[in-house]
């Protein structure tokens, strides 16, 4: 699984990296560069089959906790 | 230089939010919780839904040609203005990850139950990314013809249900308590009309932005006058069930049977659920990619489509653990959740805007 990520996101930065070196535009490829990596880190946690917190239910909770919902 | 060249027509936009409105609000019908009354408490919603919209579209007429984000360095200057944008770009992607997360949750308990979810919102987003790629004309194009076609769908399928219909299961009207009316009218209002406040980042693509406003009003009313018929409908064929069933729609299209040759007709409801939300989801998806390149000042958008759309997969396959924390989000979190985003940034905004006398040009106020 966690191959088949890597593999997914090595295509991506090799659809995406090249043309912005090429254009010369560096402050795009810092944005992409760090999305990128944030999409990299979640979805190899989630490849190993760690569980991330569920954030809408967190927000739901907190929401209806406050308001006593 | 501009980050997007493309330009729609102001009809072009109307149906473009019909699309918006009925995407996911078909999927979790609005004003379920007003149960037999869910038309009522749609009505309702329709209203604040329309004063809402007054608000956010104040705000696009008094800055022609701008998007929120761009509003928010003029009003509140470059770092107060990125930190509110950054508030509303997150909400456009949250959006976006709860409309996924409602989609692949319908095809995995309706449709393709063996199929895993992860395959499924890949599949959606690199439909809704090639879309955002091609900029905004693309989309208001599409939906010409996939809004037509999901409004004859509907009015079909309403039609081939008019055996099925009790009316008397519409009785009685107003029985339940006013505040849960008012509540789930609420909850209309914001969830589907309210989510309008999106085309922040789109009106100023309109080619003619006087004619933005009455666009927005227009796509809100015909999509929820259409609400309320598939509101009445659902009510009217499966009586107290309605409340209980998770897609009213879906189940409803399932009583179709004209003489057992047209039956399950309910894929063809299923596609059109899909088609609706891709607007939905591609509107929200736009509108954060845009903001990002605009607050981090790029040369254009598409270098952050893919890795957006990649976080966008992977909060939709996070943000609930199952299908009933969803609907109570929906139904409990969510109309209050929105208010910060759908209310008091836009009126706010144009409230500082009106007190600084702004947009300036060449030091007069216009």
């Amino acid at each position: 699984m966690i191959a088949l990520v890597l593999m997914g996101f090595g295509m991506v930065a090799l659809i995406q990296i090249p043309g912005l070196v090429r254009k010369q535009w560096w402050r795009e490829l810092i944005c992409f560069t760090v999305f990128w990596s944030l999409g990299l880190i979640f979805a190899v946690i989630l490849s190993m089959g760690i569980k991330l917190p569920p954030l809408t239910t967190i927000i739901n909770e907190t929401i209806c906790g406050i308001l006593g919902i | 230089m501009s980050l997007e060249n493309g330009k729609i027509s102001s009809f072009q936009l109307s149906v473009l939010i019909i699309g918006f409105v009925f995407g996911a609000s078909v999927i979790i019908a609005p004003g379920q919780g007003a149960e037999h009354d869910a038309w009522i408490a749609i009505a309702l919603g329709l209203m604040e839904g329309l004063i809402i919209a007054g608000i956010f579209t104040a705000l696009a007429r008094h800055f022609k040609g701008k998007t929120l984000v761009e509003i928010n360095s003029l009003v509140y200057g470059k770092i107060l203005g990125n930190f509110i944008s950054i508030l509303f770009i997150w909400y456009l992607f949250h959006l976006g990850a709860l409309v996924l997360n409602n989609y692949s949750r319908f095809l995995k308990l309706e449709l393709y139950p063996a199929t895993p979810k992860t395959l499924t919102l890949i599949l959606i987003i690199l439909v809704c990314a090639s879309t955002v790629r091609r900029g905004i004309e693309v989309l208001a194009r599409c939906s010409l013809i996939l809004v037509t076609l999901t409004i004859i769908m509907a009015i079909f399928d309403t039609l081939l249900v008019v055996p099925h219909m009790v009316l008397h299961n519409l009785m009685p009207i107003l029985d339940i308590p006013l505040g849960k009316l008012l509540w789930s009218s609420h909850g209309t209002a914001v969830f589907p009309f309210g989510d309008a406040v999106a085309f922040l980042m789109v009106l100023a693509f309109v080619n003619k932005p006087e004619k933005g406003r009455s666009a927005v009003f227009k796509g809100i009313m015909i999509a929820g006058l259409v609400l309320i018929g598939v509101a009445v409908r659902n009510a009217a064929v499966l009586g107290q069930m309605n409340a209980i069933y998770t897609y009213p729609t879906y189940i409803t299209a399932q009583v179709i049977d004209v003489g057992d040759v047209l039956t399950r007709v309910e894929v063809l409801v299923a596609i059109n659920l899909i088609t609706m939300g891709f607007f939905k989801i591609s509107v929200a998806y736009y509108g954060t990619v845009l903001g990002l390149a605009q607050v981090f000042n790029l040369q254009s958008y598409r270098p952050l489509i893919l890795p957006i759309g990649i976080l966008m997969v992977i909060l939709a396959l996070t943000n609930v653990s199952n299908t009933a924390e969803m609907f109570d989000f929906a139904n409990q979190g969510y109309p209050i959740y929105t208010v910060p985003f759908q209310i008091a940034i836009p009126l706010i905004t144009l409230f500082v805007a009106k007190l600084r006398k702004l947009p300036k040009i060449g030091g007069e106020e216009i």
